[in-house]
């Protein structure tokens, strides 16, 4: 089949499985996508016109649900924001996110990522529960320097994947719950500090399994520096009067 | 690019963390196989001047001294990256960890690894 002006072939190795993720293998696609086209629309194209039964989800296509995140190259990415001509290859190797079970395809179950989020008791805890008052929060605060930039979290589970400690401990909490409650812990209104602080202190599940592997946040869609969050946490359990919460 | 180029480059950049963190923990195995080695040797002190003079004639050929110096790089990487993870865990650097092991490690490691090797090789392995 001739290739239209302005598109170039690739080669999409995608890796299948039945539904409950039984493996059946890798399947290969021959895909003509423009350069500035990226994996979700070659995923689209390839299901419109060679497989209909390829599975993969998405929801908002501009990298703000983080649904559609998956492995590409080996690398946990959002499909919608990795442009194909990025990844300096004419072949692409797209997976399901490893260390989540795989439900059909590339459609991955989120669940063991929230049940570790759920730990960390997520929800904003306040003294006063029924209080209408908008919060101040000075500039100068801890909170108002330490937090910008880490509460962009879209819960894509990308660093959940790449984490290296996740990959061998089923118990960690990983680095997205564990931001999740820096974030928490750093606002002054909130009560629940002891109950967090008892499950991020915890010596298999806790912070003191990272390695300091700068995985999750390498990968991280938002760019987050989750191993730094992790690390304040560490200093702060460990030197209270120096790093506070 | 070829798909080694493409994974090269990926542990060269984005995962610099990864690749740092796998030297950590292989050269610390290395030590630890070491000073295995060092602490039997040592040991050997209990048998007299002559017992530990044999075991030491182990050690003074070309391979050895080969060894040697292998393992002086080793030591220059593991403890520099040690500072590295020091520095990180302390507070400093979050941002540029990647320079860092680069520079450091790699870096300033490679000048300190040349610095000492070169002699070494000189004097202990080509004149013996």
């Amino acid at each position: 089949m001739a290739v239209p002006q302005g598109e170039e072939t690739y080669r999409i190795r995608i890796a299948r499985s039945a539904a409950n993720g039984i493996g059946r293998g890798v399947q290969e696609f021959e895909v003509a996508l423009e350069d500035r086209m990226t994996v979700l629309d070659a995923l689209f194209r390839i299901q419109r016109e060679q497989d209909a039964s390829l599975s993969f989800r998405c929801a908002c296509r501009v990298g703000m649900c983080g649904t559609c995140a998956m492995s590409v190259d080996g690398v946990p990415r959002l499909a919608c924001k990795t442009g194909v001509r990025t990844l300096d290859a004419r072949t692409v190797h797209i997976a399901p996110l490893p260390n989540l079970p795989v439900v059909k395809d590339l459609v991955i179950s989120l669940e063991p990522f929230f049940d570790q989020w759920k730990r960390v008791q997520p929800k904003f805890r306040p003294r006063d529960p029924n209080s209408t008052e908008l919060a101040r929060i000075p500039e100068t605060s801890a909170h108002a320097r330490n937090t910008p930039g880490k509460r962009d979290c879209i819960t894509c589970g990308a660093c959940f994947a790449a984490c290296g400690v996740k990959s061998t401990s089923g118990e960690y909490l990983g680095p997205a719950a564990i931001n999740k409650a820096y974030l928490r812990l750093m606002d002054p209104r909130d009560t629940a500090v002891d109950a967090r602080l008892a499950v991020l202190d915890d010596e298999r599940a806790g912070v003191w399994r990272c390695h300091t592997q700068f995985n999750c946040t390498a990968v991280c869609p938002k760019s987050i520096s989750l191993t730094d969050s992790i690390a304040r946490l560490k200093r702060a359990m460990l030197f209270p009067r120096f790093e506070k919460l | 690019m070829s798909a080694f180029a493409v994974q090269a480059r990926k542990y060269r950049r984005q995962f610099s963390g990864m690749t740092a963190y796998f030297i950590q923990r292989t050269t610390g195995l290395v030590l630890l196989v070491y000073l295995f080695l060092h602490v039997h040797t040592i040991r050997e002190l209990a048998g007299g001047p002559a017992a530990f003079n044999a075991a030491l004639a182990r050690f003074h050929s070309p391979l050895f001294k080969l060894l040697e110096i292998a393992l002086f790089g080793t030591v220059i990487l593991h403890a520099l990256n040690g500072v590295r993870i020091t520095l990180l865990d302390l507070g400093a650097a979050q941002g540029s960890q990647r320079r860092l092991f680069w520079a450091l490690a790699i870096g300033l490691g490679g000048v300190i690894f040349l610095a000492g090797a070169i002699p070494l090789f000189l004097n202990a392995v080509l004149r013996s």
